[in-house]
C-alpha cells in the first residue's frame, strides 16, 4: 500500500498495480533485468526521486532494478589520471571520497552540500545525472566544468560519453541502458561550487555556478570551465564567460563584472520557488563568490 | 515473496508490494507509529529510522530495500525502558511541545551524538537540515544536544 | 487561596512517551475492522456540478460506504452559515469535497475516487479580492442573501461576507485640520499555512445511535456542535474525544475532516480513519489569509496621531470561516498599540474561489500589525521623528482610550519599551561588518488580547490524596495542559503537580469549553480548575478541621499535607483527610466555570463586532537586526529579542519555550513561507519542497525577558502566553529590512527574489485600486453611530 494521496479527481493513478523490485547482485544481471524488462522496467538508485513519484502524481512503474548493493557500482576509484565514481555511489560517500583532492572541491561540495544529509547518504551520483525532471541537481554542473564522462552499458557493451552529450540524449536513453561510472580527469586546477539556496541549505539551489580554471605560474587563466545549473532546465556550461576569463589574472569582481555583461544570454525558468529574472540576476553574484572560493583554495 | 525485516531486534516477515515504504509497514503491519510520515518526501525527517545503523528517511526506502536488513526505530532507542542520552537531555531541557518531529529528531541526533562527539551548535544545526519542527524554535533541541554531547 | 506558589519549572508528563515514539496521536490510531477514508475533491475552482455518480465505485473492490452531499444536509458558519460539508450544487473552490468513500484498504479507498463519475460545467471565477471586488465579479455565493445569520449586526452584499466598522470621534475634522501631515500607506500580505504536523485526521465509530469521533482538535465542542450542525442530528449525539494533537497553531480550531469519517461510520457500520495526505493539507489548510490593507493618519509635526483611518480586505476563501469573527480584530490590531485622537476603521471578509482560509496563531494580529509598525516608521521619518521615540510618546498608557473607546488599565508599553532599551544596551556589539550586506535594525510593539470564553472544569479528590481534573481542554504541544493547569490545582491544593491528572478531552465527561486556542487555556481553563480546586480546598478544610480540631482558617495546605499555619508536620497527609472525607459524604469534588467579563467600549463605537473591547489585552514588543545581501535579497536575522506582557509566569521556562517557537514560526512568516494561487485557483505550494518552513539553521536564539505584573482578570493573575509571541516578528523583520536597505517594504514575506525585486527598484509601488480612495466609499453600509459622524 502506498499512501500517497491525491486532491484531483483522478488520484489512484499511483496504486493500481504493484511494483517489483529485483535487489541486482551484480552488473551483469542488473543488465540482464533491464533487457527483460523492457519499457516497463526502469533503473533504482537511490529511490529519492523515484520513492516520490506518487508526490508528483506519476504512476510508478512496473518493474523496477536496483543496482545500490552492486558493488562495483558503489566504488570511488581515484586514479593519477582520472577519478572514476561508480553510478550508485551516494552524494555523501562522493564527498568524503574527495574530501582532500582540492581540484575536485566543486563536485565534494556539490555533493556534501545537497538536500539534507539523510538525503545525501541516499541519492546517488547516478540518479542525479539520469534524472531530466530535476533541474537544480547540484552534481550536474559541477561535473560539467570537470568535464566529466559518462559511461552508460548495456548488454552488448559499454560506450563513453561527454556529460554534455549525455544531457542531451538521456531522456530518451533505452530502458535497458544503464550508466555505470562517471569519470572524471584529474589536473592541476582551482575550482567552486556556488549555490543559492533560498533558505540557508535545505532546499533546491534556485541557481547555481560551478567553475574550474587552471592558472598559470603568471597568475594568468589557461582554461576555464564553468557550467550554470538549475537557471534553466538543463545545466550547462557558460563559454562566453569562459572566453572572457582566459588570458586574464583571475578577479572575483571582475569576473562578476563580465558575468553581469554577459547574462543576458540566459533565459531563466519559472518556478514556483524563484521567477525567471531572480536565477538571471544573481548569476553574477555567484561567479563572484565562485572565483573567490577557487582563489581562496 | 515474504520480506524479512529485522525490526529492533525482532525478525519479522512482510508480504507487503516491494515497493511499499517501509514507514507504512512499519506502522500499518507492526503499529510501531513513531516514525511519522509527515511530508513522504524526505524533507521533514520525521519518519527516519536507522537502517544498518545509517539514519534513513523510512517514506523513502521501497520495502525491498529494507530486506535483510536491521532497522532500529525510535522506540527500539530506548532500552529496558530508560531514555537514551539524547532522549534525557531533551527530557531535561523541556524541549518537547507537540511531540511530532521528535521520533525523527532522535533518531538523528543519536546517531549524531556516537559519530560526531565533538560537533559544535553550528554542526548541530546543519545536522538537522533535514528535520523540521514546528512548535520549538529549535534552540532548545540544540542545547539539549550539547548538553547530551557534554554528558558522555 | 493557597499556600504555595503556583510558579514553578515543572517538566511535562507527556516527554518521555513523545521522546519514545509510544504517544498516538488521531493519525496512529487503529481500530479493530477499521476502514481507511478518502475524499474526492473538485479540480476547478467555480463550476455547477452536471452529475455525480457513484454507482461504479461502490462496485470497486473493498468498497463499505459513500457519503455525499445528500448525507450532509445542513450548513456550517461563523456569524454567517454558509458553508455545506460537500459542494451542493455549486463548487467554490478548487479542492472542495464532492464525495467520501471508506474501504477496506486506503489504496482500495483511493481507487474508488476515481470511478466516481462527475461532471462539471465549469463557472466564471474571482480568484483574488480585487477580482471579487471588480463592478461586474461573479459572485462566489449567488445565493448569499438566503443564508441563514448566525449572529446579527454585519454588513453583508455579494462577496462581501461580512463587514465591521470602528468610527470614534470626527476624523474628517483630524485630517482637514491645518498643522497635521498626512501619511499614507499600503500593504499586502500572503497566506500561511500552519504545517501542523499531525496533518487533521479522525477515527470515527457509531456506537448506540451516536457518533464517537476521536480527532486532532483543539475545539472539541466546536467539533461535536459543527459536526451535529452538517449532519443534521442532535448534538448530543455526537461525542468528541481528543488524543495528543502533534500541532495547531489554530488550523485545528475549525472543523476539518470529521463530518466525512463520521457519515462513513454510521453508513458502514465500521471505525473509519481518515488522515489528510501532506498535499491536502498544503491545498486545502485554513490558512492565515492573504489581506490588503490601507491605512492613513493626520499626525502632527510634534508626533500626536489626531485621526487615523484604515481599510482592511481579508481573503476568507470560498467561505467565510473565522474571518467574519476576525473582522473584530482589527479595530484591537491596526487600531491598537497607540492613542488616536480619532479613528475609523472597517474591515472585510471578501470571498474569493479559493480554498478557505482560517485561524492561526494572532490571526489577523500579525498582518495589522506589520501594516501599523511599517506605517508608525512612515509617520515618524515624515515629521522626522526618531521612530522609537515616536513610539514612546503614543504607545497606550493607563487611561488612555483604545479604538473601540474601551479604558487600558495601567502602563504596560511604556516600561516595557524601557526594558527592550536595557536588553539591547547590555548586548555586545555585533562583529564588523565589512561584508558589503546592508544592516538594519528595529524596534517593534504589538497589541493582541487573550480570546477569554466559556470554559468548564471538575476536580475530583481522590482518596489516594491525588487530584482528577475534568476539562474539556486539548494538549496541543503548548504545555499547558500538562503544566500550567497541574500547576493551578497543585498549589491550591498544596500537592505535588504530579499527583495532579488531567483527564484528556472528551465532550461527554467535562463541559463546555471553546476551545484551545487564542492564549485562552491557561486563562479561561485555568480559571476554571482554579475555582473547582478551591471548592475541594474549601471541602477539605471543612473535614480536616474536625480532624485536626483547628478553625479552617488556621489550616493551610502544602507538601501533601492540611497543617496548622506556622506548626510544620501538624495536622494531617491529604490523604487521610481525602479518605476520612470520602468515608463520611462521599467522595469530595469541585466544579468552576469561568468566562469573559465583558469590558465596555464606547456607546455606537462598533458596528458588525463580535466583541467590542479586549478582556485583557496583551503587550509585546520585538527588537531585530537583519543583515541583507545585496546580490541576492537574502535577509538574515541577527538577533532577536522580546519583551512580553505575560501578567504572571507560572512555568517561565515553558513560557520560554512558546517564545522562542513562536517568533520563528514568525520567522518563517517574514522570510521563507509564501503559498500563492496559481491562474487555476490552485494553491502552487504542495509540499515541503516548495512551501519553505525555518530550519535548524534558519534561526537564532531569542532572546526573552517576561514584563510580569500588568493587570488581568486571569487566573492568579496570569495572561496567555503562547498565542502572542508571532505577533510582530512579521513587523520587526519588515522594519528592519526596510531600515536596512531604505525601500519601502510594503508587502510580506521578504523572500530572495521580493527583497532583490525590492533593492533593483524592479516593483512599483503597491497599487491597490479595489480599496476606494475616500474611506466611506469602501463600505457596503454606512456606520451608523449615536452621534451620526459616519
Amino acid at each position: 500500500m502506498i499512501t500517497g494521496s491525491s486532491v484531483q479527481s483522478t488520484p489512484a493513478e499511483a496504486h493500481n498495480a504493484a511494483s517489483s523490485i529485483y535487489v541486482a547482485p551484480s552488473l551483469a544481471s542488473a543488465l540482464d533485468a533491464l533487457s527483460e524488462c523492457g519499457a516497463a522496467g526502469a533503473v533504482f538508485a537511490g529511490g529519492t526521486w523515484i520513492m516520490r513519484s506518487p508526490i508528483r502524481h506519476e504512476p510508478l512503474r512496473a518493474r523496477y532494478v536496483a543496482i545500490g548493493r552492486i558493488a562495483e557500482l558503489g566504488a570511488v576509484r581515484i586514479g593519477t589520471d582520472v577519478v572514476e565514481i561508480g553510478a550508485a555511489v551516494t552524494h555523501a560517500a562522493l564527498a568524503a571520497a574527495l574530501a582532500d583532492l582540492p581540484e575536485f572541491d566543486v563536485l565534494a561540495a556539490a555533493a556534501g552540500r545537497s538536500a539534507n544529509p539523510a538525503i545525501r547518504a541516499m541519492a546517488t551520483i547516478g540518479g542525479n545525472l539520469a534524472t531530466p525532471g530535476f533541474a537544480a541537481a547540484d552534481c550536474v554542473p559541477a561535473l560539467l566544468c570537470l568535464e566529466a564522462e559518462i559511461e552508460v552499458a548495456g548488454r552488448d557493451g559499454r560506450e563513453r560519453m561527454k556529460l554534455e552529450h549525455f544531457l542531451k540524449i538521456r531522456s530518451t536513453l533505452a530502458p535497458d541502458r544503464l550508466v555505470t561510472q562517471v569519470v572524471v580527469p584529474r589536473s592541476e586546477r582551482k575550482t567552486a561550487h556556488a549555490r543559492l539556496p533560498l533558505r540557508k541549505a535545505g532546499d533546491y539551489p534556485v541557481a547555481i555556478v560551478s567553475l574550474s580554471v587552471s592558472v598559470d605560474a603568471a597568475g594568468q587563466v589557461q582554461a576555464a570551465r564553468i557550467a550554470v545549473g538549475s537557471v534553466e532546465p538543463v545545466a550547462r556550461r557558460w563559454e562566453r564567460l569562459e572566453t572572457a576569463l582566459i588570458g586574464r589574472s583571475l578577479d572575483a569582481e571582475e569576473a562578476a563584472r563580465t558575468a553581469a555583461e554577459l547574462a543576458d544570454e540566459f533565459v531563466g525558468r519559472d518556478g514556483i520557488d524563484a521567477p525567471a529574472w531572480y536565477r538571471v540576476s544573481v548569476l553574477p553574484g555567484l561567479v563572484r563568490r565562485a572565483a573567490a572560493t577557487a582563489l581562496g583554495a | 515473496m515474504a520480506l524479512s525485516l529485522t525490526v529492533n531486534g525482532d525478525r519479522l516477515a512482510s508480504t507487503a508490494d516491494p515497493a511499499t515504504p517501509l514507514v507504512d509497514i512499519l506502522r500499518e503491519e507492526l503499529h510501531l507509529t513513531g516514525a511519522k510520515p509527515v511530508c513522504r518526501e524526505g524533507f521533514c525527517g520525521a519518519c527516519m529510522v536507522l537502517i544498518d545503523g545509517k539514519p534513513t528517511p523510512s517514506c523513502l526506502t521501497p520495502a525491498a530495500l529494507a530486506d535483510g536488513c536491521e532497522i532500529q526505530t525510535v522506540e527500539g532507542l530506548a532500552t529496558h525502558g530508560q531514555l537514551n542520552r539524547i532522549q534525557a537531555a531533551l527530557d531535561a531541557s523541556d524541549a518537547v511541545q507537540c511531540g511530532m518531529c521528535f521520533p525523527g529528531m532522535v533518531v538523528s541526533l543519536t546517531h549524531l551524538l556516537t559519530t560526531r562527539p565533538d560537533a559544535t551548535r553550528e554542526d548541530i544545526r546543519a545536522a538537522l537540515t533535514g528535520n523540521i519542527c514546528r512548535c520549538t524554535g529549535y534552540e532548545r533541541i540544540i542545547d539539549a544536544t550539547l548538553l547530551a554531547l557534554a554528558t558522555k | 487561596m493557597s499556600d504555595v506558589s503556583a510558579t514553578m519549572d515543572l517538566r511535562r508528563r507527556d516527554a518521555a512517551d513523545k521522546l519514545r515514539g509510544r504517544t498516538r496521536y488521531t493519525a496512529d490510531r487503529y481500530l479493530p475492522g477499521m476502514l481507511h477514508a478518502a475524499v474526492l475533491r473538485a479540480s476547478v475552482p467555480s463550476g455547477r456540478i452536471v452529475r455525480l455518480d457513484t454507482s461504479r465505485a461502490a462496485r470497486m473492490p473493498g468498497v463499505r460506504a459513500i457519503v455525499t452531499d445528500a448525507d450532509a444536509p445542513g450548513m456550517m458558519g461563523i456569524g454567517i452559515a454558509d458553508h455545506p460539508l460537500f459542494a451542493r450544487d455549486l463548487i467554490h473552490y478548487d479542492g472542495e469535497p464532492l464525495a467520501a468513500i471508506a474501504a477496506t484498504t486506503l489504496a482500495q479507498a483511493q481507487a474508488a475516487l476515481a470511478a466516481i463519475e462527475v461532471e462539471i460545467e465549469p463557472l466564471p471565477a474571482a480568484l483574488t479580492m480585487a477580482d471579487a471586488l471588480a463592478p461586474d465579479a461573479p459572485l462566489v455565493h449567488p445565493n448569499w442573501r438566503d443564508y441563514e445569520v448566525l449572529f446579527e449586526g454585519g454588513a453583508r452584499e455579494g462577496n462581501v461576507a461580512w463587514e465591521a466598522t470602528v468610527v470614534r470621534g470626527d476624523v474628517d475634522a483630524a485630517f482637514a485640520r491645518p498643522d497635521v501631515e498626512i501619511v499614507e500607506s499600503s500593504f499586502r500580505v500572503g497566506r500561511q499555512n500552519h504545517v501542523a504536523l499531525e496533518p487533521r485526521a479522525v477515527v470515527a465509530s457509531y456506537e448506540d445511535g451516536r457518533f464517537h469521533i476521536e480527532t486532532s482538535t483543539q475545539a472539541p465542542w466546536g467539533i461535536r456542535n459543527a459536526t451535529a450542525r452538517l449532519l443534521g442530528v442532535p448534538a448530543s449525539q455526537v461525542r468528541v474525544t481528543v488524543p495528543p494533537v502533534g500541532g495547531g497553531f489554530g488550523l485545528k480550531f475549525d472543523l476539518g475532516v470529521e463530518p466525512f469519517a463520521a457519515l462513513l461510520a454510521r453508513a458502514s457500520g465500521r471505525p473509519v480513519r481518515l488522515v489528510n495526505s501532506r498535499e491536502e493539507e498544503m491545498l486545502t489548510c485554513l490558512f492565515r489569509e492573504n489581506a490588503d490593507i490601507r491605512i492613513r493618519s493626520a499626525v502632527t509635526r510634534e508626533g500626536e496621531i489626531v485621526g487615523r483611518e484604515a481599510v482592511v480586505l481579508m481573503d476568507c476563501g470560498a467561505y467565510g470561516g473565522e474571518q467574519i469573527f476576525l473582522t473584530t480584530m482589527t479595530a484591537h490590531t491596526l487600531g491598537g498599540n497607540y492613542r488616536l485622537g480619532s479613528v475609523r476603521l472597517v474591515s472585510r471578509a471578501v470571498y474569493t474561489n479559493t480554498t478557505p482560509n482560517g485561524a492561526f496563531r494572532c490571526c489577523n494580529g500579525v498582518y495589522n500589525t506589520f501594516a501599523l509598525e511599517r506605517h508608525t516608521d512612515e509617520i515618524a521619518a515624515r515629521i522626522g521623528m526618531d521612530p522609537l521615540l515616536f513610539r514612546r510618546r503614543n504607545v497606550l498608557g493607563d487611561k488612555d482610550l483604545g479604538a473601540t473607546g474601551q479604558v487600558f488599565q495601567a502602563d504596560v508599553l511604556g516600561p516595557m519599551l524601557d526594558r527592550m532599551d536595557t536588553l539591547r544596551d547590555a548586548a555586545t556589539m555585533p562583529p564588523g561588518r565589512s561584508d558589503g550586506r546592508l544592516y538594519g535594525r528595529a524596534t517593534t510593539v504589538g497589541t493582541w488580547f487573550v480570546f477569554v470564553g466559556p470554559s468548564a472544569a471538575t476536580v475530583n479528590m481522590n482518596a489516594d490524596g491525588t487530584a482528577t481534573l475534568v476539562t474539556s481542554g486539548v494538549e496541543i504541544g503548548s504545555g499547558s495542559m500538562m503544566q500550567a493547569l497541574p500547576q493551578i490545582v497543585a498549589s491550591t491544593l498544596g500537592i505535588a503537580p504530579e499527583s495532579v491528572i488531567v483527564r484528556a478531552a472528551d465532550t461527554d465527561a467535562a463541559g463546555y469549553d471553546v476551545g484551545v486556542g487564542g492564549g485562552r487555556t491557561t486563562v479561561s481553563l485555568g480559571a476554571a480548575s482554579l475555582s473547582a480546586a478551591q471548592e475541594v480546598r474549601t471541602k477539605l478544610l471543612k473535614v480536616a478541621s474536625d480532624m485536626i480540631e483547628a478553625a479552617p482558617e488556621d489550616l493551610v495546605m502544602r507538601e501533601g499535607r492540611i497543617e496548622i499555619a506556622g506548626a510544620p508536620g501538624s495536622g494531617r497527609t491529604v490523604t487521610e483527610v481525602a479518605t476520612r472525607a470520602q468515608a463520611l459524604g462521599g467522595p469530595i469534588s469541585g466544579t468552576g466555570a469561568f468566562t469573559g467579563a465583558g469590558v465596555p467600549a464606547m456607546p455606537g463605537c462598533v458596528a458588525g463586532h463580535f466583541i467590542d473591547a479586549i478582556d485583557i489585552p496583551v503587550f509585546a514588543v520585538h527588537d531585530c537586526e537583519v543583515a541583507v545581501d545585496p546580490e541576492t535579497g537574502h535577509v538574515e536575522v541577527l538577533n532577536y529579542r522580546v519583551v512580553q506582557d505575560v501578567g504572571r509566569a507560572l512555568n517561565p521556562r515553558a513560557i520560554h519555550g512558546q517564545i522562542q517557537g513562536g517568533v520563528v514560526q514568525g520567522l518563517g512568516y517574514a522570510l521563507h513561507e509564501e503559498a500563492t494561487i496559481g491562474s487555476n485557483g490552485r494553491v502552487c505550494q504542495t509540499g515541503f519542497e516548495t512551501y519553505r518552513v525555518p530550519l535548524a539553521l534558519d534561526v537564532v536564539p531569542v532572546e526573552i525577558s517576561l514584563y510580569e505584573g500588568a493587570p488581568s482578570m486571569g487566573p492568579l493573575g496570569t495572561k496567555g502566553a503562547g498565542e502572542v509571541p508571532i505577533l510582530n516578528v512579521g513587523a520587526a523583520v519588515a522594519c528592519a529590512v526596510a531600515n536596512a536597505t531604505g525601500k519601502r517594504v510594503q508587502e510580506l514575506p521578504l523572500t530572495p527574489p521580493r527583497v532583490l525585486e525590492l533593492l533593483l527598484d524592479r516593483k512599483r509601488d503597491l497599487d491597490l485600486p479595489h480599496i476606494a480612495e475616500t474611506w466611506s466609499d469602501n463600505l457596503v453600509r454606512p456606520h451608523k453611530t449615536p452621534q451620526g459622524n459616519a
